[in-house]
């Protein structure tokens, strides 16, 4: 069993005391990057069981103590962890009961380890998640703040603040002042940095007119920067001079009460003045002051980090990282920090000239396809061989992720256009799909027209490079089927043959081939075109799929499958007869199966058989994928549960593993964030040790990919191996369902299970297209079709024909 | 991974077909890039008569001589930065045309022939009358030829009388002669490159023959091949074992040792070939003497071709306006020369900074020791320090950093980069180039603006989209995007559009378009509705 594909951006990461580890929190484990190859060294797991919140590293200060490295991680299980993270290893675990979102230590740059031999307390702050007031009350305060003894593992004093939700904390650097944004405005508190007294802690306010999302401080200054919703920043100086200053200074106070006007300050806060520095077009999600104060770095959702010089206001811009933004950490290190993308990827930036040196990429988000987009989008295809998925990006981009290796393989650009986050949608890639072999990929991106006009639909072709997952584009096809958008497409296993359907009625083969231009030297091209058209009765072609061994065409028309010889272009039969669109094919294996999904009012998973020509068993079920193995006759579903409570983290989709002969899962498998998931059969890694272990022969694996792009990959016939609960009673209360969903003719007869093995016995015969001439002669769109003459005599000789057989 | 962040992807229209990449120049290869460095000139213009003849001087400082006329022109080949005529230049002894001129192998004498039989010799140095006068030709003599080797005495020349002559030159006596060596003109030959008593003679009767004057006169010739044409030129390759003829279109190389075997021909001159000589390719590494030596052939087509008998290939072609008779390369590779029919030699040549090299090192040798270069201290008062270091350039050793490229974008690309979209639609429309018109308003409809461009645009930009649309709304290309825009634009900016005259007069013009297109459309549809029963009946 394997997981993968963690968010790397839950939380802000965090660099160890020399600056050449990153510590990020990744689900229940903290991951540790170097910074040098942006690669995965280890991962400190083991000790929480919910998503890490924040992580805090232990300072040295003596040269000799170098090498230790230890950490404080707080997670949503209500625990804080101190961990060894250079070994790794579970140093201590404190148990805090409340989920707890955030966590700083301000002392904790004090005391550093080494400087003096007696442990000091670590003080904490926290802010915890109050469980005991249901989410459903409108003004209550979920969110509190408290302050923990870590060396004590007790709690010390009361509530230092409660809040709507828990909020984010945050502590300047040198451990002296502690803040939050509460709603439009600042609370900081200063905390008594030599003996620590719970109740030497001062608290001011700082007020602003929108609501405050991210703020800092100044390293060595009384200076603290908020950004608002707006894009706007402010900067207070000499915040908290009246109240955070000892007695000694007042008689300083009173003077500067009296004599000096404060330009910006609202409500008679206790700050000097307060500038506004505007550049952003959007909300401001983080500030951060250099180690020396003299800039301020901030970025917002349309991904451009402004550097601010402090002292004059004037800015440099880093444009183009592609993604909102969302924290942006500095090392000890001066020429190295970190940006943290939304798109699941940490930027390791070079300093002075901002430059990305190393990029260290989680799989990235799936995104919201645009209203008015027709059919289905391709959530992830998968190159089954080299076991990657194909990931559809928000940034026009294929993102090429390693499922056994859990890191980025490479990344496709689809579109040759700036991605500007903040703006509609307007261009988005609809359908990828991968070769068998993966030598071949397709992409289709879709604009969207602004008024009715401009709208383009663009079918691409890319060959694979001599690496894997490096691909060039080999042909464009504007528009490939008029201005009708694309419903599907798939690649035949084994040619270099494509097909797409669409929603215009039609869908075309498109085949890859190389001429040579002769007309001075000798000129070899190569390219996609199109080969053959086809429709059948002008019906929205929904879906398609190539058998195996990719000598059947099944194109779904709506509500009925057609099968096709994909080289004649010849319609070969037609099978079904469901009553909503249907949306997804497959062929089952070697076997002779089909196994179509349908969606809409009446849900549908049928299997039908090709051999018979009719439907094989069906259930009514809401199925959000389908994958089928390709050497074994079973095949898995994805099914969404409708159940009505959206509460998240529960199980709210099943996987079903089902033998084609036989309307009874195999097994059944419940599962979080099905909505968007998808399911395929992968073969085994033959790297990975955990697959050499077990016999020789090579298992295919189940991969699941949930809403989130997180994964587990999972042998669906190891028993051990299985993820949740492979509780029998939820399979049982699934087959009730199921029997009573049957439609047709399974729910007359029940299943076909016993007519199968006379089928086995005469597989030679797959379709036989020759004995009903009438249903296809006439079939094929009109350029196709010979004059009726030429069909008229091969009709009349097909019905001669037909008696004789008949007779006997 | 992506090491870098995204750059700026300029527009593209989906619509516009991108041209296929200009085919390179071919300048390309080191050789091409040798021949395009000469610099070139014509060296003489006034002489109306053809230059039957070019001759470099073996040493140094190769002077030209050039037969032109009834003078041999002589040019100083030590001149910078180009050849100028040597101050008792032209030797002038000639009753009637001069014809080929050759160098003695120590540069110091010069022979020529000429239209009179007589063969005279020259000294090269200084002006005066011919040191010796061979007579025997009865004949125009095409053909002397002094020995490449140290023999210093002796010369041979063949004549339009079939003779052939191998002289004593300071006795001015033939030391053998052969009457009748050819059944017609003699008009090409080459002294070996290794024996001084080896030469090969080509002439009119389609042969060459090859002489060795140490054999009795009866074994002569020891070697004799037809060529096929008339034979214009004979060269000796540097081996001396391979032998280049040209007459005709076609070059033929030989291989004399093994008997006169076939190896190559060459077929790449449209017209007569008219000469041959050698060439070197200089490398820019000192380490190669010579470098890699090149057969030039010149012809009536025109053209130069330079060609590597090493590997059998041409290697780089060179056009001339005129009919070229004669070619001439100089043996320090920082010179060529090309004489013309009517009178004209062009030439070709190189910055000569290795020569100078040379001179200083020579003179550094004969004083013993080398005199150290004063340099001069840069100081504060002087205007340079401060420039000081400005234009240095990096050695072979130095590691360059070089600045990054500098991404050319254009006018709209970089408004749009600044997201002033209407600008860049004005820009991209004043520019007229209906490709980045398409481009810039497809990005904008990807960006949802272009409605509210047009909404903005004043009178002036709005009729400068009007004519764009005029011009292109019918365009195949474009069309189904254009067409649905010009109904918006129409729309949305009506009021305007009536309260304005040149608008008006735009809007008048996009419906004659209209009517056009319709008519095209009507007629279209009649053609097709007239092929397509044939093709119903072509396909039965």
């Amino acid at each position: 069993m394997i997981l993968g594909g963690q968010s790397l951006v839950s939380s802000p990461p965090v660099f160890s005391h020399d600056g050449k580890k990153l510590l990020v929190c990744t689900g229940f484990t903290v991951s540790i990057f170097s910074t040098s190859t942006g690669m995965k060294i280890t991962e400190l797991e083991g000790g929480h069981t919910d998503r890490v919140t924040s992580v805090v590293v232990v300072p040295v200060a003596a040269p000799s103590s170098k090498f230790i490295s230890y950490c404080w991680t707080s997670s949503l299980d209500g625990t804080i962890c101190y961990w060894d993270f250079s070994v790794p290893e579970l140093i201590k675990k404190v148990k805090v009961q409340l989920p707890i979102h955030s966590m700083v230590i301000p002392n904790i740059s004090c005391t550093p380890i080494g400087s003096s031999e007696k442990t000091s307390n670590h003080y904490a702050f926290i802010s915890v998640e109050d469980l005991t007031i249901s989410a459903d009350e409108n003004k209550a305060f979920r969110g509190q703040i408290q302050i923990y003894n870590l060396t004590k593992s007790r709690r010390v004093g009361g509530l230092l603040a409660e809040t709507r939700k828990p909020a984010l904390l945050s502590a300047s650097k040198n451990g002296e002042f502690l803040g939050i944004t509460n709603k439009r405005k600042l609370d900081i508190w200063k905390i008594p940095s030599n003996d620590f007294r719970i109740d030497e802690i001062k608290k001011i306010k700082l007020h602003h007119t929108k609501k405050l999302t991210a703020f800092a401080f100044h390293p060595k200054l009384r200076m603290v920067a908020g950004g608002d919703v707006t894009g706007r920043i402010l900067i207070w100086i000499g915040v908290g001079r009246r109240k955070f200053s000892g007695d000694s200074q007042a008689t300083n106070k009173k003077k500067n009460l009296t004599d000096e006007e404060k330009p910006g300050v609202r409500n008679n806060d206790d700050a000097d003045s307060c500038s506004t520095w505007h550049w952003h077009p959007s909300e401001i999600k983080f500030l951060s002051f250099s180690s020396d104060g003299a800039y301020l770095y901030s970025g917002g959702k349309e991904g451009v980090i402004v550097i601010w010089q402090v002292d004059t206001g004037k800015k440099k811009f880093k444009p183009r990282l592609g993604s909102p933004l969302l924290y942006f950490t500095e090392s000890p290190d001066p020429s190295l920090s970190c940006v943290t993308c939304a798109d699941n990827h940490i930027h390791l930036l070079k300093m002075p000239t901002m430059e990305i040196t190393k990029s260290i990429a989680g799989i990235k988000l799936p995104f919201s396809y645009p209203v008015g987009h027709k059919g289905l989008c391709t959530q992830v295809a998968y190159d089954e061989t080299a076991g990657l998925i194909a990931v559809p990006t928000e940034d026009y981009c294929v993102q090429f992720f390693s499922l056994f290796d859990n890191h980025e393989v490479s990344e496709v650009q689809v579109c040759k256009r700036n991605f500007q986050p903040v703006d509609d949608v307007t261009l988005y890639l609809a359908l990828v799909s991968v070769s068998l072999d993966g030598s071949l990929m397709g992409t289709v991106d879709v604009k969207i027209p602004e008024d009715g006009l401009g709208g383009l639909v663009s079918l691409k072709f890319w060959m694979r490079g001599s690496r894997i997952a490096e691909y060039s584009l080999s042909t464009v096809i504007y528009e490939p089927h008029s201005d009708a958008e694309i419903s599907s497409l798939a690649f035949r296993p084994g040619h270099r043959m494509a097909v797409t359907s669409s929603f215009g009625g039609d869908f075309k083969v498109w085949i890859h081939n190389s001429y040579i231009k002769s007309n001075d030297q000798l000129h070899q091209r190569t390219g996609w075109r199109c080969q053959s058209v086809g429709s059948y009765k002008g019906r929205p072609m929904t879906a398609a799929a190539f058998s195996a061994d990719g000598s059947v065409l099944a194109i779904a028309a709506e509500s009925v499958v057609t099968l096709w010889d994909p080289d004649s272009n010849l319609l070969v039969a037609v099978i079904g007869d469901t009553h909503s669109p249907i949306t997804s094919l497959s062929f089952i294996g070697n076997s002779e199966y089909l196994v179509s999904l349908t969606c809409g009012s009446t849900p549908q998973l049928a299997v039908l058989s090709t051999s018979k020509l009719r439907l094989s068993w069906s259930y009514k079920l809401v199925a959000e994928a389908l994958s089928s193995s390709r050497d074994t006759s079973q095949f898995a579903v994805l099914v969404l549960l409708n159940s009505q409570d959206k509460v998240e983290g529960k199980e709210n989709g099943v996987i079903l593993l089902f033998d084609v002969e036989d309307p009874v899962p195999v097994a059944t498998w419940m599962v979080k964030k099905a909505k968007g998931g998808s399911v395929a059969f992968i073969p085994a890694n033959p790297s990975s040790d955990e697959i050499k272990a077990m016999d020789g022969e090579k298992p295919s694996l189940l991969v699941y990919v949930n809403g989130d792009h997180e994964y587990i990959i999972f042998d669906p016939h190891n028993m051990d191996n299985r993820i949740g609960k492979s509780s029998r009673t939820s399979q049982i209360a699934l087959e009730e369902a199921g029997l009573a969903g049957m439609l047709g003719y399974a729910s007359i007869y029940g299943d076909l299970s016993n007519l199968n093995p006379k089928q086995d016995q005469v597989p030679e015969i797959t379709f036989a297209p020759s004995e009903r001439p009438w249903e296809t002669i006439f079939n094929g769109s009109s350029h196709v079709l010979p004059p009726l003459t030429k069909l008229c005599s091969t009709f009349l000789a097909s019905l001669i024909e037909k008696k004789p057989s008949m007779s006997e | 991974m992506a090491d870098e962040s995204k750059p700026f992807f300029p527009v593209e229209s989906a619509h516009h077909v991108k041209p296929p990449p200009p085919r390179r120049p071919q300048s390309l290869t080191p050789e091409s890039r040798f021949w395009r460095s000469f610099r070139h000139s014509e060296l003489a213009s006034g002489l109306i008569l053809p230059v039957t003849a070019l001759e470099f001087s073996p040493v140094a400082p190769y002077h030209v001589a050039a037969a032109c006329s009834a003078a041999v022109h002589l040019f100083d080949g030590a001149a910078s930065p180009s050849l100028a005529p040597l101050p008792h230049s032209p030797l002038s002894g000639f009753s009637d045309i001069a014809y080929s001129p050759s160098f003695r192998c120590d540069g110091a004498l010069l022979a020529a022939g000429g239209e009179s039989g007589l063969v005279q010799v020259f000294r090269v140095d200084k002006a005066g009358p011919p040191l010796r006068r061979l007579r025997a030709h009865g004949r125009p003599v095409r053909v002397v030829r002094y020995p490449r080797l140290a023999d210093k005495i002796h010369l041979f020349s063949g004549g339009d009388d079939a003779l052939l002559a191998y002289w004593d030159v300071s006795s001015e006596a033939q030391v053998v002669s052969f009457p009748g060596a050819h059944r017609d003109y003699i008009r090409a030959g080459s002294a070996s490159p290794t024996s001084p008593e080896v030469f090969a003679t080509g002439s009119y009767d389609h042969t060459v023959k090859l002489w060795d004057i140490r054999v009795p006169p009866g074994s002569n010739p020891f070697l004799g091949f037809g060529h096929g044409d008339p034979v214009e030129s004979v060269l000796f390759l540097p081996s001396g074992g391979l032998l280049a003829t040209a007459g005709g279109n076609v070059v033929k190389i030989w291989d004399i040792i093994t008997g006169g075997k076939l190896i190559h021909t060459i077929e790449s001159h449209n017209k007569t070939v008219t000469s041959l000589c050698l060439g070197r390719i200089k490398n820019e590494s000192p380490s190669h003497d010579g470098g890699e030596p090149r057969l030039l052939s010149v012809s009536i087509d025109g053209y130069m071709k330079s060609f590597d008998f090493s590997t059998f290939k041409i290697t780089h072609s060179m056009r001339y306006p005129a009919q070229l008779l004669s070619v001439g390369f100089s043996p320090s590779g920082n010179a060529r020369v090309v004489g013309t029919s009517d009178g004209v030699i062009y030439m070709g040549m190189k910055k000569r900074k290795r020569q100078e090299e040379k001179g200083t090192n020579a003179a550094s040798e004969l004083d013993g020791f080398i005199p150290e270069p004063e340099k001069q201290v840069l100081r504060p008062t002087n205007y340079r320090y401060f420039h000081r270091g400005k234009s240095e350039k990096p050695q072979d050793t130095d590691y360059v950093i070089q600045r990054a490229a500098k991404v050319k974008l254009a006018e709209h690309d970089k408004l749009l980069k600044k997201f002033w979209h209407k600008e860049a639609l004005v820009v991209a429309l004043s520019q007229k180039s209906a490709s980045s018109v398409a481009a810039v308003m497809e990005e904008l409809v990807a960006r949802k603006k272009l409605l509210k461009c047009v909404a903005n645009l004043d009178v002036d930009e709005l009729g400068l989209l009007l004519r764009f649309l005029h011009k292109n709304a019918t365009s195949p290309r474009y069309a189904r995007f254009l067409m649905g825009l010009t109904k918006k634009v129409l729309e949305m900016r009506a009021y305007d559009i009536q309260s304005n005259n040149n608008l008006r007069i735009c809007v008048r013009n996009l419906k004659r378009m209209i009517a056009e297109e319709i008519q095209i459309q009507r007629t279209l549809q009649e053609i097709q509705g007239m092929i397509s029963p044939l093709l119903v009946i072509a396909g039965r």
